[in-house]
């Protein structure tokens, strides 16, 4: 059995289910990101797990013992908020040595475990501050120290970066996987952000509508979502169709995008047009031979490392998006007749 | 078979265990609100019904209230010209009070939300600080003003300007001073909240415009802030006829209102179901303000809301 | 110059305003120095003697000591009991809540006068003498309003996941109410008391029905005193009561600061 099991876990809010059925296995010491769309459920399981909220069906079991009955103080279970939810009455150190104090510890203890804590989130010399006099980031690590100097058997994040500036969110974020690899840490990190959730998680489970649609790792999610809403949901995807041309039992089939035949190497049903999700930065261009998919360039942006075209087909948007290294966008002018190209393996069959 | 027993059985616990946590958290809450609740059924709701009760019965002149049932209390009040005359002279005041507190409090509160940092706060406080200092002193500081002997009449005849002391105590005029001095703050807060509302990108945007800036007031800052005044009128006029200490000092038998004459009823007449019928009068106009105000502001509110 | 004129005049009108608004109580204080026998303003002379001449009339004293007594009593059972009511009020949800906040909040809409006439009534009705206790009951009915106002002002904008954060360190819910919560309120709570106290010590309208010949508190003294004897001892009592407000007001000033206490009020 795995550290954290979540079994059927049911949250039902005026008679809807907004998480329905949920099963999901951590192991210990696992960063598992839970992400989604707001309404996806992510918050209201994370409650649960927190006891802030009550299961209306299946268990919640931690280190072989279920939880779901405990109230939240008895669950040991450290938390980091999206607001981070510091005591404002109390000190840098006191926000951080109250879940110590509820604990009986020797004074002489808290005394270093929270100046291990501090140092720990980089913040040794600001015990005796405010959280009003603390920048966000600041606030962000005091409520990590204090979430983890009670040495909980999971840390739980709720959107923990969500308040904070784009550059510092991504230094705030590293820090955090740092962190927890260094305590090693069952832990549980809700986001909507999905270049956070890819960056930092050794899995993810995706939600959507009370539902995990896929959990697995970064890569997997990335390049064999299993469904249409991780397909959709995840990076961006171009929408396009095929007809397909031969297919055989037990044999690659070809198929054509409007000329551009390709074989692809599983089964596709015959007689149908047959939908493909393709990612923007699978795409190439190729002015060597006629090989492709004759699209018009309509715009094109220049991104830095990288060139986002526009193409245009049969009234059909297609982005492209090309790193600048590896073709030089001022090879083709705007209002231009090109040819697009990719590789057969990176279309992703469409699951209806 | 045996694994769906299991899980019926765990579901029923759940379900038991819900229903325990709801039901006392329902008692929780009865339970904080039970001793407010149960001081004011005793010592509020219950003594007031009992006084309507008191109203509806004849007077008895040993022992106050009578055995019988009777609407005479109301109609007595309400046909007799000398009552009808305190009605109106309590309505009367409250409306003036209501137009003098506006005129002087609408520049201190323009003055006070023009006014920044620590000056703001000096001046919140000394607009505030009345509303805790007892009415009954500040009364009796107005007393000793205006006495037939006191520093405006004796500054008056110094000056020459009259010969024989003017009546100022004990009349309308004492009471509307009293009063205008007491409700004052609640006029200015209300105001004030109006005009801290104001974007002042508006006034920028009417000036930008052309408007000159007294135009201006007039037409955009005055319509703005006119909920407030409106609300502060609700609040000073509701105050101004139901209150008491004010006109009993200031105005005492001479200048009678609706409370004084209840206080009088009950306690020197003695004639409580008359005394209650008055009482329930004014806290039936009182109530009709606030009532016609609030259906009045559900209207303007619906309609900013189709703007 | 032209544009100076109606900001000048605004400042001269106000400033008119605020010497209307101190006029009775700076009257009061310097009158309470006059050497002469009878009220005066401006003071003749300056002397303490009618500050010392209160020692000769123990029946103020005795009404000042009760006021504190029955305000101190009123402004700690309203307050816990309200602060109760105000949690019950906003967080939880059941039936009725509506026409209880209406309830509470109705006392500012009777008038004075009407509920002392029924409590008065129903007092003899049911054989309650005039005690401290009649009055403080008669008392927490008229300031429950304003506790309740700004505890629930400063309750609802509170962000409940600190809360949640102590529970989740391990602390069970009285320990988050007395270490978490309440510290929180605490300004709207103080201020609450404050408003309390201050609102029994000066009430004359409800006291004046419960009182009895030995049972009167200052202002119905003040009150009484006044219809018939004209002389400065009742500015001299009536200086202390406004000193006294005025270190409150310090108090309030010192622990809050006044916009926080007229800002939560709204």
């Amino acid at each position: 059995m795995s550290y954290l099991c979540l079994e059927n876990v049911v949250k039902t809010f005026n008679k809807t289910e907004v998480v329905k059925k949920m099963n999901l296995e951590i192991e210990k010491g696992e960063l598992v990101s839970f992400l989604g769309p707001s309404g996806c459920g992510k918050t209201t399981t994370l409650n649960m797990i927190a006891g802030f909220l009550e299961v209306d069906g299946g268990k919640i079991v931690v280190d072989g013992k279920p939880v779901h009955l405990l109230p939240p103080n008895k669950r040991e279970m450290g938390m980091v908020f999206q607001n981070y939810a510091l005591f404002p009455h109390m000190t840098v150190f006191d926000n951080v040595a109250y879940g110590l104090k509820l604990r009986k510890v020797s004074k002489a203890e808290i005394n270093q475990r929270v100046l291990e804590a501090l140092e720990m989130v980089r913040l040794s010399g600001y015990e005796k501050r405010y959280p009003k006099e603390l920048s966000g980031g600041q606030q962000q690590r005091v409520s990590l120290a204090r979430a983890l100097v009670i040495k909980p058997k999971v840390l739980l994040l709720d959107e923990p970066l969500s308040n904070l500036d784009a550059k510092l969110r991504q230094e705030m974020r590293e820090e955090i996987v740092g962190i927890q690899k260094k305590v090693g840490i069952t832990t549980i990190f809700v986001t909507h952000d999905q270049e956070e959730a890819l960056a930092i998680s050794d899995r993810v489970a995706v939600m959507y509508e009370g539902r995990i649609e896929q959990v697995d790792t970064p890569a997997a999610i990335y390049n064999h979502p299993q469904t249409d809403f991780v397909s959709r949901f995840i990076g961006e995807v171009n929408h396009i169709q095929a007809e397909v041309m031969e297919s055989n039992d037990d044999q690659p089939c070809k198929v054509s995008f409007d000329g551009y035949q390709q074989v692809l190497s599983h089964h596709v049903p015959k007689g149908v047009l047959s939908e493909f999700y393709l990612r923007p930065e699978k795409i190439q261009i190729n002015l060597e031979n006629n090989q492709g998919l004759k699209v018009l360039v309509e715009r094109k942006m220049f991104l830095g490392s990288k060139t986002r075209y526009i193409f245009l087909n049969n009234n059909q948007y297609l982005f492209a998006d090309i790193s600048n290294t590896v073709f030089n966008p001022d090879q083709i002018k705007e209002g231009q007749e090109v040819l697009a190209v990719w590789n057969p393996e990176d279309l992703l069959p469409v699951k209806k | 078979m045996q694994a769906d027993m299991e899980i019926k059985q765990e579901q029923e616990l759940l379900y038991e265990q819900k229903k325990k946590k709801s039901t006392r958290k329902k008692l929780d809450s009865w339970l904080l609100l039970l001793p407010t609740l149960a001081i004011f059924i005793f010592f509020f709701v219950l003594p007031l019904f009992f006084l309507f009760i008191t109203s509806f019965k004849t007077f008895d002149a040993s022992s106050g209230i009578g055995n019988d049932w009777t609407l005479q209390n109301y109609v007595k009040f309400l046909t007799d010209t000398f009552y009808l005359g305190v009605l109106w002279r309590t309505v009367k005041i409250g409306l003036i009070t209501t137009l003098a507190a506006i005129a002087i409090s609408y520049p201190v509160a323009y003055q006070m939300t023009i006014a920044k940092g620590r000056t703001k706060n000096y001046l919140t406080l000394l607009v505030l600080s009345p509303l805790l200092i007892s009415m009954v002193i500040r009364c009796y500081g107005w007393v000793i003003l205006l006495g037939n002997n006191g520093v405006i009449n004796n500054a008056l005849v110094k000056l020459g300007l009259i010969d024989q002391p003017l009546t100022l105590l004990y009349t309308e005029f004492s009471v509307v001073i009293g009063m205008v001095h007491v409700l004052f703050p609640y006029m200015v807060l209300s105001i004030m909240g109006s005009l801290e509302r104001i974007d002042p990108s508006v006034i920028r945007a009417s000036q930008n415009l052309g408007a000159s800036p007294i135009r201006t007031f007039f037409s955009v800052v005055l319509p703005l802030t006119l909920p407030g005044i409106f609300a502060g009128s609700v609040m000073v006029f509701s105050l101004a006829v139901s209150s008491f200490v004010t006109p009993a000092i200031l105005g005492g038998p001479q200048v009678k209102l609706m409370s004084f004459l209840t206080y009088e009823q009950v306690t020197t007449m003695l004639n409580w179901p008359y005394g209650s019928a008055i009482g329930f009068l004014l806290i039936f106009i009182a109530t009709i303000t606030i009532i016609v105000y609030s259906k009045l502001l559900a209207k303007s509110e619906k309609g900013v809301a189709i703007q | 110059m032209r544009k100076k004129l109606p900001k000048f005049s605004l400042h001269f009108f106000c400033l008119l305003v605020y010497i209307f608004l101190a006029a009775p109580i700076v009257v009061v204080l310097l009158s309470s120095l006059t050497t002469t026998d009878y009220i005066v303003f401006p003071p003749k002379g300056i002397t303490f003697k009618w500050y010392a001449e209160l020692v000769n009339h123990p029946e103020f004293m005795q009404s000042f000591t009760l006021s504190i007594i029955v305000a101190f009593g009123t402004s700690i059972i309203a307050t816990i009991i309200g602060t109760m009511a105000s949690i019950a009020v906003v967080r939880y949800e059941f039936k009725g809540k509506s026409v209880i906040t209406q309830l509470v909040g109705s006392p500012l809409l009777i008038p004075s006068v009407v509920f002392g006439v029924a409590l008065l009534q129903f007092y003899s009705w049911i054989g309650i003498a005039a005690s401290p206790i009649a009055l403080v009951i008669g008392h927490i009915i008229l300031t429950i309003p304003f506790v309740m106002r700004l505890v629930v002002a400063s309750l609802v904008g509170f962000d409940r996941s600190i809360e949640q954060a102590a529970m989740n360190l391990g602390a069970g819910s009285l320990r988050v109410f007395f270490q978490i919560t309440l510290p929180i309120i605490k300004s709207g709570v103080i201020a609450g008391a404050i408003f309390a106290f201050i609102t029994s010590f000066d009430d004359l309208t409800v006291a004046l029905f419960i009182v009895s010949t030995d049972v009167v508190t200052l202002p119905v003294r003040i009150y009484t005193y006044m219809q018939y004897q004209y002389d400065p001892i009742i500015t001299s009592i009536s200086s202390i009561m406004i000193l006294l407000t005025v270190v409150l007001m310090v108090v309030i000033e010192r622990v809050l600061g006044v916009g926080k206490v007229f800002a939560s009020k709204n």
